[in-house]
């Protein structure tokens, strides 16, 4: 059996987490950008695979209700969570606005 | 982190066809015929699965339907002279072959299918909550 590794998004936060750690020269806020950009196209493309199956649904299209219901579950699951991760920001935010001069 | 729910939707999928298959069995009781109109009595149709490592992550897989394999096992002959499709000729003149379907086994088929989606649904209902219930470490 193969190893149970971690799944990708988390290894790329782990990478991203050791290159600030261990070489404070590169610029973290870039793969962190990064990371942001491409976890928002992720979410999106789920949004999409799922509005796509429902839309085959209704049209007629060979696929299962399981497999639809699936696609929206994990379209909303991934949407709460960049939702969380924008809401702390925002906090985090205004905590450094906050902050008297 | 989703891959927990695609295998169990994998599952879920794959057991649609199992079920599939046992309702055509079992809408096929006392089917004589093929689809050509040939005296041939229907086989019974088993589904088997095989792992499908393309969904999982590290070392999980989901599973998919392998195959739809038709049941080799000799038809019933039963007693009845009068029906159109029954053997003319030969020992068994008189009989009519009917598929080798037992009515009961089907339905505990069907039973074991149930509890299949039903464990995979409550598995989907699981990873569903751990996922619901790790965003509330960013509140």
């Amino acid at each position: 059996m193969n190893p149970i590794s971690p799944s990708s998004g988390m290894r790329i936060a782990l990478s991203a987490w050791d290159a600030a750690g261990a070489n404070p020269a590169q610029s973290p806020e870039t793969q962190f950008k990064d990371f942001l950009v491409r976890s928002l196209a992720e979410v999106n493309a789920m949004q999409h695979e799922a509005d796509r199956a429902v839309e085959q649904l209704a049209t007629g299209g060979d696929i299962s209700p399981a497999e639809v219901l699936t696609a929206v579950q994990k379209a909303d699951l991934a949407f709460k969570m960049m939702l969380q991760i924008r809401n702390k920001l925002v906090q985090a935010y205004q905590e450094v606005q906050n902050i008297r001069v | 982190m989703f891959s927990a729910i695609d295998i169990s939707t994998s599952a879920l999928v794959a057991q649609q066809v199992r079920m599939t298959a046992i309702s055509g069995n079992l809408a096929n009781l006392t089917t004589t015929r093929n689809e050509a109109g040939e005296l041939k009595p229907y086989q019974k149709r088993h589904v088997v699965f095989e792992t499908d490592e393309s969904i999982g992550t590290g070392g999980a897989a989901g599973v998919k339907v392998a195959s739809i394999l038709l049941d080799d096992s000799p038809p019933r002959l039963r007693w009845d002279p009068g029906h159109p499709d029954a053997i003319r000729e030969g020992p068994h003149a008189g009989y009519v072959a009917y598929p080798a379907i037992d009515m009961m086994t089907e339905f505990t088929d069907a039973l074991a299918v149930a509890r299949a989606y039903e464990a995979n649904l409550g598995a989907i209902e699981i990873a569903k909550d751990l996922a619901q219930q790790t965003l509330r470490i960013l509140i």
